[in-house]
């Protein structure tokens, strides 16, 4: 048995006879028409005050009645950003657990990003401050004349205790040959001992096999500097009846004779003189040098190439 | 609609739009924010009709536009129609439906983001429309989060009021 309820919709859904349409009762039009009017008005009301507003943002009757508007709606806005504030702070104090993690390893990263910068940063530093010396003894008084520089980025350095020699970013390509002396910002550094197209070697000064013809520029007393004790540089040959000081500036003594033309020109800076003694039982003065240059950490030198042919 | 269901409504949409202002719209999830004024609106229409949802939402756009000393009339104009369109609905084929409010949310949060976009762009001032399309997803998805207790919360205080009122205009066969 269908309920009652079924079977009475079924009775008018199956039903043939057509069903008139109601007319509209009157309060059913004059509903409809209060809608449409409301919803009409409201909206004309907006779009003037939009106009309005558009119209005069800053300025205007409309502009100090929203400016008093917004004033006494600010203490509601206050009680309602106080209630809201130990629900933010929760909020927030969650929202930084849950981000607290991806947020570490952001930094971290960004940290590591930043040391290298700063170790970059502080490598090109150390790196460019030899040069404004390189080019200060290039263009001062005391720069060989036929020579021209060759300046070059020293591409690795004495690797140990038995290593004298170090590899520069330029080469034969760029005028460089066997013996070119080699300088700093500061003095003498050595000579090419082997080159390349497009790099070189150069043997410094501190090599067991290195020999500079020198002299005091302060005395004029001649000799032979070859590497010292402890990284310094020893002043060979000179005779016991000879005065040097500590304190003398030693520099290449340059060509004596032109049919054996010394490989370094004269005048370039080699050291100061540390220590000067005679012994008795030495023939010569026992002369330390301690050089201009500091062979252990060169970043740039610049190499001579003369500007005539040499014989 | 009595003097006391007005009071109410008012109150609740004076609520809505404080908190919509001053909690709600620094509550960024995803470049979403959840609407609170708009959902209590969309219960109020469906449970009130379209007159009050039309005049709710003027109300409401007016006070949001004054508290924010934004362009007056702005949010006006795309509350009031928002609040008739669902008003509408909720006489006709939206009644005791309880997918109405749901299905209502989503669709006002849609049309009320494009009618702002319009606006905007008719009057000249930014509207990115890019921006706006990214965050259309996430905030139908709050909106829809927040819409049941905001619903339950306007029910119970709006009890469903004269079936006269709203069936006026619908004859029920059967």
């Amino acid at each position: 048995m269908a309920p009652p309820s079924r079977s009475a919709r079924a009775a008018v859904l199956a039903s043939s006879v057509q069903r008139s349409k109601p007319a509209p009762r009157p309060s059913q039009a004059r509903r409809a028409f209060i809608r449409r009017a409301v919803v009409v008005v409201l909206v004309l009301a907006a779009l003037t005050l939009l106009t309005v507003s558009f119209r005069s943002p800053t300025a205007g009757a409309l502009h100090d009645v929203q400016g008093a508007g917004s004033t006494a709606l600010r203490p509601f806005q206050i009680a309602a950003t106080r209630v809201a504030r130990p629900f933010r702070d929760a909020y927030d104090y969650l929202h930084s657990l849950a981000n607290a993690k991806s947020e570490n390893a952001r930094l971290k990263k960004q940290n590591e990003e930043l040391r290298k910068d700063a170790i970059i940063a502080r490598a090109n530093a150390a790196k460019y401050s030899q040069l404004p010396k390189l080019l200060h003894l290039e263009q001062g008084p005391t720069f060989p004349k036929d020579f021209r520089p060759v300046n070059a980025e020293v591409l690795s350095s004495p690797t140990g205790p038995f290593t004298h020699t170090l590899e520069i970013a330029a080469g034969s390509s760029s005028g460089l040959r066997i013996n070119s002396p080699v300088v700093s910002g500061y003095g003498l550094v050595g000579h090419v001992s082997n080159v390349f197209p497009d790099t070189a070697i150069v043997t410094l000064l501190s090599d067991q096999d290195s020999y500079v013809a020198a002299r005091d520029l302060q005395t004029g007393v001649q000799g032979g500097i070859q590497p010292g004790p402890s990284g310094t540089l020893a002043l060979n040959d000179v005779q016991k009846q000879l005065v040097v000081k500590p304190g003398d500036v030693i520099v290449t003594a340059g060509t004596h004779s032109a049919r054996y033309p010394d490989l370094y020109p004269y005048g370039i800076p080699i050291g100061r003189v540390a220590f000067a003694n005679a012994t008795d039982t030495a023939a010569f003065l026992q002369v330390q040098v301690q050089p201009f240059a500091h062979l252990g950490s060169l970043d740039a030198v610049a190499a001579l190439v003369p500007t005539k042919p040499r014989r | 609609m009595t003097v006391l269901d007005g009071v109410k409504a008012a109150a609740l949409l004076f609520v809505a739009a404080i908190a919509q202002v001053s909690i709600f719209s620094e509550l960024h999830v995803f470049g979403a924010v959840p609407d609170v004024l708009l959902v209590s609106l969309v219960a109020l229409s469906l449970l009130r009709g379209s007159i009050a949802g039309a005049v709710g939402g003027f109300f409401a756009g007016l006070l949001v536009d004054t508290a924010t000393l934004g362009m007056l009339g702005l949010s006006s104009l795309v509350l009031t129609l928002a609040g008739y369109w669902i008003g509408r609905y909720g006489e006709t084929t939206g009644r005791d439906r309880a997918h109405a409010p749901f299905l209502s949310v989503a669709v006002v949060t849609l049309l009320y983001e494009l009618g702002l976009l319009v606006v905007h762009f008719v009057l000249g001032e930014s509207a990115p429309a890019g921006a706006v399309v990214r965050s259309l997803v996430p905030a139908i998805v709050l909106n829809l989060i927040i819409t049941a207790p905001v619903y339950a919360l306007v029910r119970r205080l709006l009890r469903p009021g004269d079936r006269d009122e709203l069936t006026a205009e619908v004859q029920l066969l059967g």
